[in-house]
């Protein structure tokens, strides 16, 4: 407990440069000494594998980062790990990121690093996380300016990827239905949720508590239907 | 005294009638006979009893009247004679039964004494035992018989017949009741000839003759079956059979495509039958009334869009000039009932884009028969949807109106007088936008007088009306030419396209598609109509090289010197004026994308005034503003789509609530 206020007070600026010695500062000077230590590897493990004219760690970095961890770089996990960086942009992490996202993972190595993966993912299996991760997949993918929906084919893959373990039969047909449907090009945010929220309410695959005449998207009353001719 | 007197005349009574009724058992077999002599022994009765009351009246007048539980003499005899005749059940029975034949038999068309059947029939309500002797077994009888006979007939014989049958049946059970029955009896005998004949057989009856009246419009045997199914509640039946046969015989009307060209006609005639029937037959059953409407309004809507639009087209087809021969009255009639059919089309809008399109070539062409017409329409538009629907329609009179008054002042004025081209007489419609329907803008290069005077008509136009910007219309102007053909002088009437390219060959003998087109600089499929319409037509004041109905690139065209046709004034009919498919989709597409704007619209309205509100109600709340048929995903639709844009967000506890974006 101790620590932990400790370790949030170094961070302030002035602390560092304080000249008025108390027992109490000498042991936080030597905790916030330990936590710039970590500080510091943090920042050094950023710069080996960000470009350095951009500042940041790019795609190419991201995929040196993945095969130092033996990931690959499809794999959830590291979508998990952009999720606890906050990360804004697909494919590159910033320093501060990079921090935001080590520190809370308590990682300052490779290998550190590797081992809070199977952490991670309890945590974003917690069903209060699990929906934020949920929607940040999908605003990660909007990579350009202004963009609010994603591609068809992109959809399936991040539906596979992000909800394919906890739902895997509703969203395989729904990846086949959006596959063959041609009313719908794109997704948008609202059908993303949308379709979360039906897998977690609806009754599969008998849809005996689905009502069309709710506020479900149209896709849904489509891909309902769509199931239910099929089914017959 | 009195009690001895009256206790010696029972005596002497009851020893007469008991001998009279034990007479009777096992006589004749004949059961006419046997009634006779029934009706003979009751009327001796009746005779002696009166006789004996005649001579004992002072009796009967103080002593029976006076002394308590003393029957008056003729009622002694009565009563006598029901327990002598209680005490001879052969003689009930055989009479009973005798009296029942006889009805019977008359029921099948025998002569019988309705004078016995009568007597006797006072007799059991003299004696009081009418209801419980004669009437039960009577019923009963009457139930069996029409049962029986029910069946029979509606096996053999059609339903007009059967009907009419009924009818007689019903007639003669009635006419029974007053000459021999009991008045009582008419009730019940009356409801089970009823039951057995008809209510049994409403079924029966509808699907095996109803189509076959309706279509053949058998008023009167309508007329029949209305009455017959009213007296025993069989309304509702015949109510729903009318409304399926509407819906089934005007489905074949309205979605047989092939021929919508007789979609409007092939309804008002049908309208108008089902209106005498209902009328005549119906007595103009305000149920019947309201099942004809609905049904009507389902089965126009059956088909989305098409039914509108054809009405539109119908009523282009009345007003427009050449429709001579109708009266005024005539036309007026027509128009009513072609409104009563726009009233059921739940698409009006799609109406109105048609009707403003057909509208528009009929005030610019100046084809249309009668302004007054045209403006009795408009008003009874008006009447039906209010002012806002016939808002612009209304603009267009005024448009036309306007120009007119422009026309002449252009004429008046000053530039006209000093600067206009000599030769050219020009007339300028000026359309405000938006009331118009839209035209796409097609280029033409006009020749050079036509420019001028363009010019100078714009600038008088803008003088007159500052800050108002001008577009001509190229695909609407039309013009009257003078061709100096070698065999005749001619006038022809035609499209400005048509003219822009005939003044070409004022300076040359043959042009090339290529050179036509380069120096008109009309649109590749315009161009090709229009030389088609001058060169392949009926007129042909051109002639193509080769020859052949198409118009193909390396084509060249001369002036057909050889031109002749025995009118001074012709029309080149121009084939832009002719709706082609496309322009017909697009007047649809419009009113779609119509719509979806409405939508959006009320959408915001709707959000904006709630600020947060349930999807559910939502849907309510638009279904009650919009004015057009529309399905709930198309609003769902909708929705989405402003969601998308951020007018409105879904809100993040309660998926089913929408909020607001200001």
């Amino acid at each position: 407990m101790m620590r932990r206020s400790a370790s949030k007070k170094a961070g302030q600026p002035n602390s560092t440069n304080s000249i008025n010695f108390s027992p109490s500062d000498l042991f936080r000077t030597a905790s916030s000494r330990a936590s710039s230590k970590e500080m510091e590897r943090i920042d050094n493990l950023f710069h080996s594998y960000a470009n350095r004219s951009l500042g940041m760690i790019d795609p190419e970095g991201i995929e040196t980062l993945c095969s130092d961890m033996e990931v690959d770089h499809t794999d959830v996990r590291i979508l998990m790990l952009a999720w606890k960086m906050k990360a804004e942009k697909q494919g590159y992490f910033t320093l501060e990121e990079w921090r935001r996202g080590m520190k809370a993972l308590r990682a300052d190595t490779v290998s550190k690093l590797r081992k809070a993966l199977p952490e991670l993912e309890k945590e974003v299996k917690r069903p209060s996380k699990f929906e934020d991760f949920y929607s940040y997949s999908f605003c990660y993918c909007l990579t350009e300016e202004k963009q609010k929906s994603i591609d068809i084919e992109s959809i399936c893959q991040l539906l596979d990827l992000v909800l394919g373990s906890h739902f895997r039969a509703q969203v395989d047909y729904f990846i086949e239905y959006l596959k063959i449907q041609s009313d719908y090009k794109v997704i948008n945010m609202d059908q993303w949720m949308g379709f979360f929220r039906f897998c977690n309410e609806i009754s599969f695959p008998d849809f005996s508590n689905y009502n069309p005449d709710l506020a479900w998207p149209l896709i849904l009353d489509n891909f309902v239907e769509w199931m239910q001719s099929k089914q017959t | 005294m009195g009690g001895s007197l009256y206790q010696r005349i029972e005596k002497e009574c009851e020893e007469h009638i008991s001998s009279a009724l034990r007479s009777l058992v096992g006589q004749s077999p004949d059961l006419v006979v046997f009634l006779s002599l029934v009706e003979k022994c009751w009327q001796d009765l009746c005779d002696q009893m009166l006789m004996i009351r005649g001579i004992a009246l002072y009796l009967d007048r103080t002593y029976v009247k006076q002394t308590p539980n003393v029957r008056s003499l003729w009622d002694m005899g009565l009563q006598l004679f029901r327990k002598h005749l209680s005490m001879a059940p052969e003689v009930e029975h055989k009479t009973v039964t005798g009296l029942l034949r006889m009805i019977e038999g008359e029921r099948l068309g025998e002569a019988v004494d309705r004078t016995v059947l009568n007597h006797l029939l006072k007799m059991f309500t003299a004696l009081g035992i009418y209801s419980e002797s004669f009437e039960k077994p009577f019923l009963e009888c009457t139930s069996e018989f029409y049962a029986a006979e029910g069946m029979k007939y509606m096996q053999q014989s059609d339903v007009p017949d059967y009907l009419k049958h009924v009818e007689m049946r019903l007639h003669e059970e009635h006419e029974r009741c007053v000459l021999y029955l009991d008045a009582l009896t008419r009730k019940p005998l009356i409801a089970t000839a009823e039951k057995q004949l008809l209510e049994r057989h409403i079924p029966a009856i509808l699907d095996k003759g109803f189509v076959m009246l309706m279509d053949g419009r058998r008023i009167e045997d309508l007329q029949r079956m209305y009455s017959l199914f009213s007296r025993v509640n069989a309304l509702e039946s015949l109510r729903q059979a009318i409304s399926s046969y509407i819906r089934r015989t005007g489905q074949v009307i309205v979605m047989d495509e092939e021929k919508d060209k007789d979609m409007v006609p092939s309804l008002l005639e049908f309208k108008a039958s089902l209106d005498s029937i209902w009328e005549e037959s119906f007595s103009k059953n305000e149920a019947f009334g309201n099942t004809i409407k609905d049904s009507f309004e389902h089965l126009i809507n059956l088909r989305q869009n098409r039914p509108a639009e054809l009405i539109a087209k119908f009523l282009d087809e009345k007003l427009r000039s050449g429709n001579k021969g109708t009266s005024e009255e005539e036309l007026e009639g027509t128009l009513d009932k072609a409104l009563v059919l726009f009233r059921f089309i739940q698409g009006k809008d799609v109406f109105e884009a048609f009707y403003k399109k057909d509208l528009a070539k009929r005030l610019l062409l100046g084809k249309s028969a009668s302004i007054d017409a045209e403006k009795s329409m408009i008003t009874k538009l008006k009447t039906e949807c209010g002012s806002q629907f016939t808002n612009k329609l209304e603009g267009m009179f005024k448009d036309i109106e306007l120009s007119k008054e422009i026309n002449e002042s252009f004429k008046q004025s000053s530039q006209a007088r000093t600067k206009l081209p000599s030769g050219i007489e020009m007339s300028v419609h000026v359309l405000t936008t938006g009331y118009w329907p839209t035209y796409p803008p097609m280029d033409v290069r006009l020749p050079h007088e036509l420019n001028v005077y363009q010019d100078i008509f714009k600038e008088f136009y803008l003088s007159k009306y500052s800050g108002r910007r001008l577009m001509w219309q190229n695909s609407l102007g039309h013009c009257v030419l003078k061709a100096d053909f070698p065999k005749g002088k001619k006038e022809l009437a035609v499209s400005l396209f048509q003219t822009v390219v005939l003044m070409l060959f004022n300076d040359a003998q043959k042009l090339s598609f290529q050179d036509i087109k380069d120096s008109t600089g009309i649109e590749d499929k315009e161009l090709r109509r229009t030389l088609q319409s001058l060169a392949c037509g009926k007129v042909r004041v051109l002639q193509k090289l080769p020859k052949g109905r198409d118009v193909e690139d390396n084509d060249s065209f001369i002036f057909n010197d050889g031109f002749t046709a025995p009118l001074y004034r012709i029309k080149v009919n121009a084939i832009q004026m002719k709706e082609t498919v496309e322009e017909n989709t697009s007047t649809t597409e419009r009113v779609f994308q119509d719509r979806q704007y409405q939508v959006d619209a009320a959408i915001v309205r709707i959000m904006k005034t709630r600020k947060v509100l349930s999807h559910t109600l939502l849907i309510t709340e638009l279904f009650q503003q919009l004015k057009f048929p529309i399905k709930p995903a198309d609003l769902k639709k909708r929705i989405e789509s402003l969601i998308d844009r951020e007018y409105l967000e879904r809100d993040k506890n309660n998926p089913q609530i929408y909020n607001y974006l200001a």
